[in-house]
This record gives structure tokens, sequence and C-alpha cells, in this order.
């Protein structure tokens, strides 16, 4: 949709006729036949322009390409524009563009002839080159007749359009064991025996076994019902447990520098495509994000393609009070993934407090490596963060010796040893309550 | 965000504020003197009118070279007058052209054909005035107020259909 205005002459219009007029009566009154060749050049321009002035006005429509990119992909803004006189010579077009979205021709500013060059030339390629949504357009569409005689200015208010840039996750690939959990059904291979797919044993009937898993050949044998046995299959509940109270350290976008909430939504969303890839369910719950920021766990493409959504819209609320205690929407048996910078001693309280709760959690720390380096605007700067880096890694200590790991994010295989870990413990206090 | 000009941008800004000078030479080669002030001024204006190629400056520029020529110039049947009404043709298309695109917008090659093979048949019609005014230079018309009057006529018709034709009607489609 786009609302139109008039053809309007222009300064160079303005300046044939009156430029043309005054140099032929100059000609004519001081009898200087001289003057009527100035005059000439611009009388033709300006006669040119009126008689291929446009009377109706053009639709100009514009689009986005893509709505939903990963972050460092690209897209192309279309601009469109219908003529139906054919009066339309020259159509420039001006994209400005937010923060965080290159653009192609690197100023947004194109030019065609609209009949020899067609519409497609009249495209500017964006990229966001950071996560996030940002609010695309619309591009300032300017028309000119012949000679540049009139124009018409697009005035479009309801072209803008969301262009969603997704998290471009980082590489991860856990080849460690499954934590134990109680739910059931999915592709893991439960602990425990149950109904199932995956051959476990053959063993003595029991009350209770289905008349359809009795195993005829070995009871014929062995003169006793024998049944078939196996393990339950089981899914994961993944809780993404993101801690959005700070975005620390300068972004660069996908190309530069990573700040704490660059590296959590990227880690997130290698995790989360990680464990849906594997058939688990997958929730998200960011704290201290503006708004409610919760997404109940699901699996499948589409829920992934959710939660990575959600994360783009996530943002620093700032102000949010924390008080460290336990969020909402995690439910008993889940495996939380806590991401955090940990700049703040109640995040690894919160960690603290959920594995008191009898919830197994890993806590990644996502806090950007090249954080204490030196500001040369203010040199007490990087003092600090190191003050505060040796206050955290104390807080840290303490929080691995009551049973919560904190892995630094360092890409694939990053949380391999402690999921390993997890399992053999969860093995021992199974095997204990057995 | 400061944009950077394409090399056709700067090419037109260039012919804009060369073309006033090229006109300003050529009235000084035809009167064999100049006025200094003028110059100056349509050398200012010139460069206004290369930062702002959608400015009325260039009206100036042109009633400057103008009035230039009417008070340097007795030979009426000099060939620097075809140079320099060229050069303000140049002066006037680079100016038009250079205000239909941005800056750092980069022109397609079909739009700089149009642009030349236009400009070129105005540089042919100055040509042929030109020529008629060189034919008929020569005849010494005594004053005829009937002449005059049909003349000035003619001219106020021809401003009023051009100005109905730019600003009498309101277009577009809403």
């Amino acid at each position: 949709m786009s609302s139109t205005d008039t053809w309007r002459p222009t300064a160079a219009h303005a300046r044939a006729v009156l430029g043309g007029t005054l140099l032929a009566v100059a000609a004519v009154l001081a009898r200087r036949p001289d003057l009527l060749v100035f005059a000439a050049p611009f009388a033709v321009v300006a006669v040119w322009a009126v008689v291929a002035k446009p009377t109706v006005a053009p639709t100009v429509r514009q689009w986005l390409g893509h709505a939903v990119v990963r972050e460092g992909e690209a897209t192309t803004w279309h601009i469109g524009i219908d003529d139906v006189e054919g009066r339309v010579d020259d159509v420039a077009a001006v994209l400005e563009v937010p923060i965080w979205v290159e653009q192609r021709p690197e100023e947004g500013q194109v030019a065609i002839s609209l009949h020899d060059d067609g519409e497609g030339p009249l495209a500017v390629v964006i990229r966001p080159i950071r996560w996030g949504r940002r609010r695309i357009g619309p591009a300032l569409v300017a028309a000119s007749s012949a000679w540049a005689g009139f124009r018409w200015t697009s005035v479009q208010l309801g072209d803008a359009r969301l262009l969603t840039a997704l998290p471009q996750s980082s590489k991860f690939d856990a080849s460690a064991p499954p934590v134990r959990t109680p739910g059931l059904v999915g592709v893991n291979r439960s602990p425990r025996q149950g109904s199932g797919t995956e051959f476990a044993s053959i063993r003595p009937f029991q009350p209770g076994d289905r008349l359809r898993r009795i195993h005829w050949p070995q009871s014929l044998r062995t003169g006793v019902l024998h049944v078939t046995s196996t393990w339950a299959d089981h899914d994961r509940h993944v809780v993404l447990l993101i801690d959005a109270l700070n975005d620390v350290g300068e972004s660069g976008g996908i190309d530069g520098r990573a700040s704490s909430l660059d590296i959590s939504m990227r880690a997130a969303g290698a995790i989360a495509e990680h464990f849906i890839s594997t058939g688990d369910r997958v929730a998200l719950v960011a704290i201290g994000a503006r708004g409610v920021q919760r997404l109940p766990p699901a699996t499948g493409r589409r829920h992934l393609r959710r939660l990575l959504e959600v994360m783009a819209t996530v943002e620093s609320a700032g102000e949010f009070f924390d008080d460290g205690r336990m969020p909402r929407g995690i439910a008993q048996g889940a495996l939380v993934v806590m991401l955090s910078a940990m700049v703040s001693p109640r995040a690894l309280q919160r960690a603290v407090t959920i594995a008191d709760r009898g919830l197994t959690i890993v806590v990644i720390d996502c806090l950007p490596p090249d954080i204490t380096e030196k500001d040369p605007n203010d040199p007490y700067v990087a003092l600090a963060w190191r003050i505060r880096l040796l206050e955290r890694d104390s807080e840290i200590r303490r929080a691995r010796e009551r049973g919560t790991p904190v892995v630094p994010w360092m890409g694939p295989r990053s949380l391999d040893v402690v999921l390993r870990d997890l399992h053999r413990h969860a093995g021992v206090r199974t095997a204990r309550r057995q | 965000m400061k944009a950077r000009a394409t090399g056709q941008a700067l090419l037109l800004r260039g012919l804009v504020l060369t073309s006033p000078l090229v006109a300003i030479f050529c009235t000084s080669l035809a009167a064999g003197r100049t006025l200094p002030a003028l110059d100056v001024a349509v050398a200012g204006l010139a460069l206004a009118c290369a930062a702002l190629p959608d400015s009325h400056a260039g009206l100036v520029v042109v009633v400057l070279v103008g009035i230039g020529w009417w008070a340097t110039v007795d030979d009426r049947l000099t060939p620097w007058s075809l140079a320099a009404a060229l050069a303000l043709a140049v002066f006037h298309a680079s100016m038009a052209a250079a205000s239909v695109a941005p800056l750092a917008a980069k022109w397609t090659p079909a739009m700089s054909r149009r642009w030349l093979r236009r400009t070129a048949v105005v540089g042919a019609a100055t040509c042929v005035m030109w020529a008629v005014v060189a034919l008929i230079g020569d005849h010494r018309f005594s004053g005829n107020s009937l002449l005059l009057a049909a003349a000035l006529v003619g001219l106020a018709f021809a401003a009023l259909w051009a100005r109905t034709g730019s600003i009498g009607q309101r277009s577009g489609a809403h």
C-alpha cells in the first residue's frame, strides 16, 4: 500500500520556462537575435517537459523478500512501480535502515530508467548483522518525468516491514549420554525398562506383563512363560534459562565482537537446535527481559523456529528487579541449561536455588572473554572488571562446591563433560533409589 | 550518514560547475573584455548549483550569463554565441540530471544514454536556431511596432501555455 502525491514542477522546469522566456523577451525588446540562440535550448526543454508531463501518479509497491532470516544472511527490499501512462523516465529510491542492518548499495540509494531498465534493479539488499527484530522501510521513492521537469515523491506511511533476524547458532554437538529424566516417549533410551522399542532382555513372566510380549520360543523350550522386555523410550525436557538482566560487552554484530547476550543467544540457539534434532522437548525462559519471554516445552522444527523467534525479541529490561529466586515455568525433572554472564551474584544464587529444588542444572558462562580489555577513555574500567571477575571466580567456585556445574561456552562439545558427569551422578542416584 | 558520491554524480556536478565558466569564457572571447564582478558572481553561483542541483540558483546563473553577453558583446552573428548557448544547454541538462538521483545512486547505462541523446537533440535545435539567426541577422529590419507587439503576444501565449501545462492543473490519483 502506498499513498501518492501529485506531480510537481521542479526547479529545473522553472529554470527552463523562466530562463527561456526572459532571454526571448530580452531578445525581442533589445533587438538582439543572438539572445534567441541562448533562449533556444531552454525553450525546447520547457516545451518537451510540458508535452511529456505525466498526469497520473504512479503506484508504488514495496516488499521484503524474507521476513525472517538468520543474522548474517541477506534478503532484498523490493520496490515496484506501476506507470500506466509510460511517461515516467527516472526513478530513484532511498532506503534508510536501522542500526545492525547493512545494505547494498551502501547508502541504500538506487536509480533506474523505468522503461529501459525495468523494475529489477530497484532493489536494496539488506543484511541484519545482529539478531533481533528491526523495522525496515519504507523507502522514499522519487519519479521524474522528461528533463526532470516534474517530480512525484512517495509519501508512504504503512509500508514498513518487520525483519526478524534469528540468532545464528554457534556450532554445538553433544555426544554425551542423556541426563536421566522421568519423561517417556522419545529417542533416548531410558535407564529403566518399560514400554519401548529397544530390546533389553527375555525374562520370566510377571503379573502385569502384556500378553503380546510373551516370547513363545523361550516359553516352549523352558516350559515357563517368558516375555521380551524393552528399554523405555524417553525424551528430555530441557529448559533454556537465559539471563537477560545485563548485556555486557560491546557487540560488533555477527562479524565482530560478541556481547554477553550475543553469546547467550547464539549458544541457546545451538543447544535448542541440538536437543530438538534429537527429539527432546525444549522450553525457554528469559529472565530480566522486556515483557514476558517464556515458551512452554515442545519439540519439532516448528517449535525450534518459535524458540529462535522468541529469542530474537529478547531485550534486556535493565531496571528489572532481580531477586535471585526460582523462575516460574520450570517443571520437575527438567534439565535446566542456564546461560548467564553472571555479572550479578544473584544469577548464581538462582542456579543454586534451582539445584536445591532437585533439578539438574548446568550454567554456561557467557561473559565475553575480552571484557577486561583496556578502554582508552577510562582506564579504571578494566581495573574494575578485574576486581569483579576475582569476586565472580570465588562465587563460581562456591557454586561448584555445592554441585552446580559452571562451564564457559566454547562452542562444540562445551557441555559434553558436564552432561557425562550428570549422567553418571544420575545413574548413581537411581541405583541408590532402587 | 555521509553519502559517498558515485562517479556519475561527480561528473555531473563537475559539468554544472564548469559549463557556466565556459559560457563566460566564450563571452569574453566574443567581446574581448569581461565584467569581473559578474564573472565572480557566476562562478560562486555555479559552485552553489553544483552543491545543490535542485535549487533555483541555476536560473540566476542563466540570467547573469545572458546579461553579461548582452552588456559586452556587440557582434550578433559571432559563432561564440552558439558555443555559449551550448554551454548553457549543458549546464541546464547536467543540473537537471543531477537532481533526478541521490548522490550515491549509481546511474544505469540506459539513464546515461537517454540523457546524452536528449541533450544532443537540444544541442542540434540550438545549432538550428543559430543558423536561422545567422541567416536573418544580415538584414536590418526597421522598427516595427506591429511586429514587436506580435512577438510579445506570441511569447506571452507561449509562457501562459507553459504555465498552464506546468501548474495550471492538479494531477494525481488518490
